[in-house]
């Protein structure tokens, strides 16, 4: 056998190298052939010109024989189909307007693909980059029920992966890592950054040898007590230190640490996590201690779950295996929670606590988020607009391929096999495929760009289109290549020879198949252009909801004490200091200081009232505390009763404001004001209701029930120091000039942060903000290639009626009535997408539903506007043949033939 | 009658291998073997001979060599290779089973 396939290859590729020899040594021998038997002919008294006569007879067509020994070196289609390819080439230079037409429109449908293939390559699918076996890798999450319901989080305490490293042995390396900005350098270049805080283990998870120096030890990462050591990014290095190699030794301010450079990563290194890449390294000991100032307590407690955790599973350890261990595990630390504090959690039969083993990209575990289900969608919309670019460009070869009727059925009468006439037409698609893959190359590459500022805007610009995408995009190449050739195929399969070369028939029969591409065409628009309208209506109701606040004129300060130890009196007068410059800056209307900041920082507190059993299960109530000018500041409108006022002191009466929806749900029926509520324990004193405000959306725009209650800032936690003011204009516009004014006023290294509140909002609309958008150019660019496709077949049908035209208007048929049979036929074709698109639509909008917000996925407006839209198109695609047809002269046309 | 019979499907690669494992033949020669062999019954198709050869060629069940015909012409002649000889026993094993079969069937009653 495999000596057969050597000799098969040995002759195929002398066959290649020396075909004209082999040519002509067939030649030899069929003449020789011939020649003896001639001369046997000859010998038995045939004439010599008889005798070659019979023996050519004899040999059946010497072409035929040649051709099919030809076959017989098996090499025949590398032949043709270098003839096919010059052939197609051909052609195609000849008509450089359809060429430029398919070419343009497969690069649109294929660069959009590719595009978003890299999109989504990188948020699902490609690793971290020099991550060692990324299959192995795992991200570990916890399972539990409590109140809410089971939920699974990423997020633990530092001493439960002490708990789950030492109670499992499924695994290599278990790491911790958390990322998070912190204050990094000092003076003018002060800023927040993101640092990740990792343990020494981290970095045995890579194959990333550091450019310089080296990687935590053990001993630099011990429990409750991390050295001051830093490992900075390559991109750090280079930008802020310009790429000194005396930089190991030195050191760098990162929040409360002067800490020692002792490595530098490779570059392109962004470590595991998703979003903005850490600019440098802590050990998470000495991270911990930087977030919580001297409480050592992180590592032995469980109340703060931050940091997450990741394992290399052993080479024999299965996933489930590896799961399975860690549950044992985690169910173990449960009850040592429990043992240390009872109350904290629920207990193990209740809370049912797992662990789920997921993959190490965020993205692909439990908890995506909503930008990768956008992007998901949006890699849908890219993959139907190549689909309306097939069928585009498969109308526009079966429109050229109708026109070459006579040539292709006068190759059929010369005997050329269907078969090869295929691949001829295949390869004319293929090659236009090519050229549009490789123009939608250029516009993936670009478009990549645009797509990942909207889609990833922390992640530095890495290789934008990777194998796997490259890969992809040839593929798609293909399936085009295919999917367009195969229409004129099946078009010559039912050619009929004899009326193809008399090639006049006064009305050619319509092709069914060009309409179903573009009924297909019309319906694959619409369906994304309710998309399209469904995502700017979701859009449009996000923008205009009432957050119960004014986030634009609103900014957030806040002070970052890095470690400075002030006690509390020191603290809240540097508090009061704040507020009062803050409100002597020009152009503030109001200032208030505030406890929690929506989307931001929340807080909460054991509440008791009386004739509820436990208020916990009736909703998380959200805790805000403010001074004096709090609502006015935010905007948060006082319904009933009073705010927060000036004479409202540690020393006066405990009060409170509630929620619209708080008081429902507390006193149902009947009015809050004047009740008691017991904030923090059953022994507190009355705090009163004083007053009811609206409802605000803190936490998420879709399921926000807006339970929130608000406490004067003197009679709870004086020390806060956040800070809210209301600026005249746009808070973005003054964040920066606030900053830089309330600075100086900071003790020591402690600095001042000042954020917009509109950008801490803002991010929560991303993901409609990006349906919208990309639905939106998406579906615009589907209406206008089916546009030009519908003007493209009924501009040919015009022009194959010339005659029948002719006919009409010389037999006295009005111009009008043209005008409206050629119209009519563009509606036709548009009424038909509109009702097959209308119907997907309808069917696929179920499961759009959860992305959508305020409006149903079958909004009458949305499908009203899209049929204006595609019929607006439809008669403006087929007005202009239209009015072709209504200018054709009898004499002219029927004279024509 | 015709004397000519038309070949079974396949019986072709057979009898080349067949004409070829006696000594090198060209391609006329060969058509001429099995003519006068078959007592003249066989003809093979012209047309198709040098297409089987390029077939086998390739296969590499025979190999051909440009060397000098009887009236001194050049000529390209086929050898059986070795492995052309194991394929043309299997396909001879074949064939006796096959027309044994075959004549034990019409030998019906």
């Amino acid at each position: 056998m495999l000596n057969e396939w050597w000799s098969d290859l040995k002759y195929r590729l002398r066959a290649l190298v020396s075909r004209r020899v082999l040519d002509r040594e067939l030649d030899d021998e069929v003449r020789f052939h011939l020649d003896l038997e001639a001369r046997k002919l000859e010998q038995q008294g045939v004439p010599p010109a008889e005798a070659r006569r019979r023996a050519v007879l004899a040999f059946g067509g010497v072409q035929a024989a040649k051709e099919a020994s030809r076959d017989g070196r098996g090499l025949a289609w590398l032949d043709h189909a270098r003839r096919d390819l010059r052939y197609a080439w051909r052609g195609l230079r000849t008509s450089p307007g359809f060429t430029v037409a398919v070419v343009a429109t497969l690069a649109l449908g294929l660069g959009a693909n590719t595009a978003m293939f890299g999109i989504v390559d990188e948020l699902l699918f490609r690793p971290p980059a020099y991550l060692r076996d990324p299959a192995r890798v795992h991200r570990v999450f916890l399972e539990s029920t409590d109140r809410n319901g089971r939920s699974s989080l990423p997020e633990m305490a530092y001493r439960r992966f002490l708990d789950l490293t030492r109670g499992t042995s499924s695994f290599t390396t278990t790491a911790a890592v958390f990322v998070s900005p912190l204050a990094v350098g000092t003076g003018r270049d002060v800023g927040e950054m993101p640092v990740g805080g990792v343990s020494a283990s981290f970095f045995d998870l890579f194959d990333a040898p550091p450019v310089l120096g080296r990687y935590f030890s053990r001993a630099e990462d011990s429990t409750g007590n991390g050295a001051a050591v830093t490992v900075l990014s390559y991109g750090y290095w280079q930008g802020k230190l310009g790429a000194d190699s005396t930089v190991i030794g030195r050191t760098v301010q990162v929040g409360p640490n002067e800490a020692v450079v002792i490595g530098i990563t490779p570059p392109g290194f962004a470590g595991t996590e998703s979003g903005a890449p850490p600019v440098l390294y802590l050990p998470i000991n000495t991270f911990a201690a930087s977030l919580i100032g001297r409480n050592d307590e992180y590592y032995r407690n469980y109340d703060w779950s931050w940091m997450q955790m990741l394992v290399r599973r052993a080479p024999d350890v299965t996933v489930a295996a590896a799961a399975t261990d860690l549950t044992r595990a985690l169910q173990t630390s449960w009850l040592e929670e429990l043992a240390l504090s009872p109350r904290s959690q629920p207990p193990l039969d209740v809370a049912r606590p797992a662990v789920l083993v997921e993959p190490v990209l965020e993205e692909r575990g439990p908890n995506q988020s909503s930008t990768s289900r956008v992007a998901g969608w949006v890699t849908g919309v890219t993959l139907i607009v190549l689909l309306i670019a097939c069928a585009n460009v498969a109308n526009l070869l079966l429109a050229r391929s109708l026109r070459r009727r006579r040539e292709i059925a006068l190759r059929i009468a010369l005997g050329v096999s269907r078969a090869r006439l295929a691949a001829q037409l295949l390869t004319e698609s293929l090659l236009l495929a090519t050229l549009g893959g490789a123009a939608g190359l250029a516009v993936g590459f670009w478009g990549s760009r645009l797509l990942r500022v909207l889609f990833l805007p922390d992640r530095p610009t890495g290789q934008p289109l990777g194998p796997r995408v490259l890969g992809l995009a040839f593929l798609a190449t293909v399936f085009a290549g295919i999917a367009t050739g195969l229409a004129p195929v099946f078009q010559n399969r039912r050619g009929d020879v004899a009326s193809g070369i008399g090639g006049r028939e006064l009305t050619p029969a319509r092709s069914r198949l060009r309409a179903a591409l573009l009924v297909a065409q019309a319906a694959l628009s619409v369906v994304l252009l309710v998309g399209a309208g469904l995502f700017v209506r979701s859009l449009a109701e996000v923008r205009s909801l009432r957050l119960g606040y004014d986030a634009e004129p609103v900014v957030y300060v806040r002070t970052r004490l890095r470690g400075l130890n002030l006690p509390d009196e020191a603290r809240a007068d540097l508090a009061r200091r704040l507020e009062d410059a803050a409100r002597a800056l020009p152009g503030i209307e109001s200032a208030s200081r505030a406890l929690t900041v929506p989307f931001w920082l929340s807080r909460s507190s054991d509440l008791w009232v009386a004739g509820i059993d436990s208020v916990e299960r009736l909703g998380h109530f959200g805790l805000q505390a403010g001074t004096a000018d709090y609502f006015k500041t935010m905007g948060t409108r006082i319904l009933r009763g009073r705010g927060i006022t000036a004479e409202d002191r540690a020393n006066t009466p405990l009060v409170m404001v509630v929620s619209e929806a708080m008081g429902q749900t507390l006193w149902p029926g009947r009015d809050p004001i004047g009740e008691c509520v017991r904030v923090g324990a059953d022994t507190m004193p009355c705090t009163t209701v004083v007053g009811v405000a609206e409802n605000t959306h803190v936490r998420s725009f879709t399921s926000d029930p807006g339970l929130q209650y608000y406490l004067p800032a003197d009679q709870f936690l004086p020390a806060e120091d956040g800070l809210l003011l209301r600026v005249r204009g746009r808070g973005a516009d003054r964040a920066e000039e606030i900053r830089k004014q309330l600075q100086p006023l900071m003790p020591g290294t402690a600095y001042v942060a000042v954020m917009p509140l509109a950008s801490i909002v803002a991010p929560n609309r991303r993901s409609w903000e990006l349906g919208a958008a990309m639905f939106l150019v998406f579906g615009a660019l589907a209406l206008v290639i089916a546009a030009v496709g519908l003007y493209g077949v009924i501009g040919y049908g015009v022009v194959q009626r010339t005659r029948e035209f002719g006919v009409r208007i010389a037999l006295g048929a009005s111009r009008p009535a043209i005008l409206r049979m050629v119209v009519g036929d563009g509606f036709r074709f548009a009424a038909a997408g509109l009702i097959l698109g209308g119907l997907i639509a309808l069917f696929a909008g179920s499961r759009i539903g959860p992305l959508l917000f305020g409006i149903g996925p079958r909004d009458p407006l949305v499908f009203g506007t899209v049929t204006v839209a595609l019929l607006v198109a439809a008669a403006l695609a087929s007005l202009v043949p239209a009015w072709r047809a209504t200018r054709v002269d009898p004499n002219e046309a029927l004279r024509s033939e | 009658m015709d004397p000519k019979l038309d070949l079974p499907q396949g019986t072709l690669d057979l009898l080349i291998l067949k004409a070829v494992s006696t000594g090198p033949l060209h391609g006329w020669a060969i058509s001429e073997r099995i003519h006068q062999v078959s007592e003249a019954v066989l003809q093979i198709p012209q047309g198709s001979l040098y297409p089987a050869l390029h077939r086998l060629e390739r296969r590499g069940w025979i190999a051909a060599e440009w060397g000098a015909s009887d009236s001194n012409r050049r000529a390209k002649f086929y050898t059986l290779t070795r492995a052309g000889r194991r394929q043309l026993e299997a396909e001879a094993i074949a064939w006796d089973r096959l027309t044994a079969a075959v004549s034990l069937v019409m030998a019906m009653r």
